[in-house]
């Protein structure tokens, strides 16, 4: 039998307790698995919050922006009391290519006020904040525990997990999966398809602190506001993405690398990072910033058809662990899936529980087809290959970016060319045929549309 | 003898506070304070001791609420009860020279479980760090102290100690009940909680009582890195860089042998001691 934790390790077979010691099991304390304690707990069951960290969020790697509104319905008021660092209000998207950089810039100061659309947050304060209103209600947080295996009976039921303290295992009803990427627990009770590798990215990440007056000025914000820049074509080659989020004193600068891609190019998410901090556009942000993270972490960008099967008997599976992050270019979102997720999870998990019916978490998967959680992904589940494809990461940048170049650039005493024009020299410049274009174009079209 | 009563004194304290590097403040997160290395050694010393006495073992610190997960931890791995002294108005840049600390936690002590046979502390703690409070809780409790220990030992009524000293040297120590002894963050490592005391602890009432510590703020007036002033130091004049070495190490200079003096008597050891520094001239 092993006990390590791992891919390699196996799930234990046991004989079915007699007295389950737990009504569900949560395994991670993220924004999903809180959430599906918190549900679980007002349900009135008794739910074990089991986190390997000493602490809610203490093992979180995370840059991003944290969008609320799935939040007005599991803790209503949410954003009179969630730590918070800015309130975003101004939204870039930003094409790089060689020295090059073309934004396109949004503000809307209505986000700026209640009831909010997104904020950047520390994601130790965030997740401690959530857990702590799944405590309340009665979840029992067991922080410094790590989930070793999988219990299960003969017939294959998940009935429990066995953790690395002595004498560590512990039985439930139902078990909720929401240990995040790479999930062991999905993994050990079979839930997951082979070749996860292609579909995950890797997100390093460094924050930089600043004084928060020269963040204002340097992001034109104010007050609470704050700024989030997404980045296509600055890394290097590497399929994938780049980041800017400003926090109160701090910036979260990042990249997110395909697996394949940065292996097979062999080179350092470092020096990657570093290449694109000396980027003319974005060089000025964070010049004279003090180094005081660097972090890094796998993400799921694979997307609908990268998801394990969401329900095994007697098990759920949300948030990472399910691959609920949505990265479809112009949106990139996870927390809120996550909340979403956990929070649909829970409330499967108590109604099957008050049922007495385990089949019935089955209702799960027509939750999260529901609302938004699945919704989205499946609406939008041909847009991580787009987006990750070659052309969208390579030539289209420097196509936009050449294309931007050509009509601002006065070029007298010749004269003005024709955009149409333009855009055909853009394209053969950068290796990109009218059809492939508007195939993509198409694409964007359906999946976005 | 009654049943011996192990007391571990734990520090709660932010192991990795930081240093804001544009203002100098100190920066602590309550998340994830807790006992530093030290005293979990000092714990795990506490309760093999009370194990091996028959005795019982309480954990005990003075520190805000956030600290009860710190003393839940102590109940899972086998403290028999807990105490925390609240201290109203917790600010942890309050200097406190460990004073303060001690004379909170022996009275604490005293009122809640009565006289202890052994105190056990870290050696230092993760934030302050300068050792003084086991020093200060010897001169409360009236007992023998032992500081600064490597390995703790109990058999036979009997309590044997080592210290560490200069050039690797080690010293045993026979130390007689009730003292007040600190341990290094050495030798042994404080055993894993098992799972189901682990949630019989998480949900374990602490008891707290009220206690105050005095304290002057710390302020921060300027932080720059430690930079200690060049020192000039010419090179041996041997042209062999062996010997250059080697007189660089002091390995071949004459020393006096090491003496040991052993006297029952507080006053003859100073005078010993005196004498010592007067010969080497650290004393006119």
């Amino acid at each position: 039998m092993r006990d390590r934790a791992g891919p390699a390790g196996a799930a234990v077979t046991v004989a079915e307790p007699e007295r389950p010691a737990f009504d569900a099991i949560v395994v991670g304390a993220g924004p999903a698995g809180s959430a599906a304690a918190l549900e679980l707990a007002r349900a009135g069951r008794s739910v074990a919050l089991i986190e390997r960290g000493p602490f809610p969020g203490s093992k979180n790697v995370y840059g991003g922006v944290v969008y609320g509104r799935v939040l007005d319905e599991l803790i209503p008021g949410w954003y009179e009391r969630m730590p918070v660092q800015r309130w975003i209000t101004r939204r870039q998207t930003m094409l790089l290519s060689g020295e090059r950089s073309m934004t396109v810039d949004f503000r809307c100061q209505s986000w700026g006020r209640a009831p909010y659309n997104g904020a950047t947050a520390y994601r130790a304060e965030f997740d401690n904040w959530l857990t702590e209103h799944a405590q309340k209600e009665g979840a029992l947080l067991v922080p410094s525990t790590v989930v070793t295996a999988v219990l299960r009976t003969a017939e294959g039921r998940v009935v429990g997990v066995r953790t690395d303290r002595p004498d560590g295992d512990l039985t439930a009803r139902v078990v909720i999966a929401c240990d995040g990427v790479n999930s062991f627990v999905a993994k050990q009770a079979g839930l997951y398809p082979e070749g996860q590798a292609e579909h995950t990215t890797l997100g390093v990440k460094e924050t930089l602190a600043l004084p928060k007056e020269t963040i204002d000025e340097r992001f034109g914000v104010s007050g609470d506001d704050g700024v989030d820049i997404e980045i296509l074509g600055g890394t290097q080659g590497v399929p994938g993405g780049a980041f800017l989020y400003t926090n109160r004193d701090t910036l979260s600068v990042g990249l997110v690398l395909g697996l394949p891609g940065l292996a097979g190019q062999g080179r350092r998410p470092e020096e990657i990072l570093a290449e694109l901090k000396r980027h003319p556009s974005i060089a000025p942000l964070v010049r004279g910033a003090e180094l005081v993270e660097y972090s890094a972490h796998l993400i799921p960008e694979g997307g609908y058809h990268s998801m394990p099967r969401l329900v095994g008997d007697g098990l759920l599976v949300a948030g990472d662990a399910a691959a609920m992050c949505l990265a479809a270019g112009i949106w990139l979102e996870g927390v809120n899936f996550a909340l979403g997720s956990g929070m649909y999870a829970g409330r499967a998990a108590a109604r099957a529980l008050a049922a007495g019916d385990l089949r019935r978490l089955r209702d799960y998967r027509s939750l999260l087809e529901s609302s938004f959680v699945l919704a989205d992904h499946k609406k939008l589940r041909k847009a991580p290959g787009l987006v990750l494809s070659e052309r969208v990461q390579h030539r289209y940048p420097g196509l936009v970016c050449d294309l931007v170049e050509g009509v601002f650039t006065v070029d007298n005493p010749k004269p003005k060319p024709g955009i149409r024009r333009l855009l055909r020299r853009s394209a053969r410049s950068n290796g990109v045929r009218m059809r492939e274009l508007a195939r993509d174009a198409l694409t964007g079209l359906r999946s976005f549309g | 003898m009654g049943e011996l009563l192990v007391v571990v004194a734990l520090r709660w304290a932010d192991g990795r506070a930081r240093v804001d590097p544009l203002t100098g403040e100190v920066e602590t997160d309550p998340r994830g304070a807790g006992a530093g290395e030290a005293d979990r050694c000092a714990l795990e010393h506490g309760l093999r001791i009370a194990g091996a006495a028959g005795g019982r073992c309480v954990a005990v610190t003075v520190a805000p609420p956030q600290a009860e997960e710190m003393l839940r931890d102590a109940l899972a791995c086998g403290a028999d009860a807990v105490l925390r002294v609240d201290v109203p108005e917790w600010d942890p840049r309050l200097a406190d020279s460990g004073s303060g600390t001690a004379q909170a936690l022996a009275q604490a002590v005293r009122a809640e479980f009565g006289e202890p046979g052994l105190v056990l502390t870290g050696d230092h703690s993760a934030d302050r760090g300068t050792g003084s409070t086991p020093a200060f809780l010897a001169a409360r409790f009236g007992y023998a102290q032992a500081l600064g220990l490597v390995e703790l030992a109990y058999a036979d009524g009997a309590l044997t100690a080592v210290r560490r000293l200069d050039r690797g040297r080690r010293e045993r120590l026979a130390v007689p009940l009730p003292a007040v002894c600190s341990v290094e963050p050495a030798g042994v490592r404080l055993r894993r909680a098992g799972l189901p005391a682990t949630l019989a602890a998480r949900t374990a009432d602490v008891p707290t009582v009220p206690g105050a510590v005095a304290g002057e703020p710390v302020t921060v007036h300027a932080a720059r890195p430690y930079r200690p002033r060049a020192k000039e130091l010419p090179p041996p004049p041997e042209p062999d860089p062996r010997l250059r070495l080697l007189r660089l190490t002091g390995a071949h200079e004459q020393r006096d042998p090491p003496r040991v003096v052993v006297t029952d008597d507080p006053g003859e050891a100073a005078d010993e001691l005196l004498g010592y520094l007067k010969a080497k001239g650290y004393l006119a």
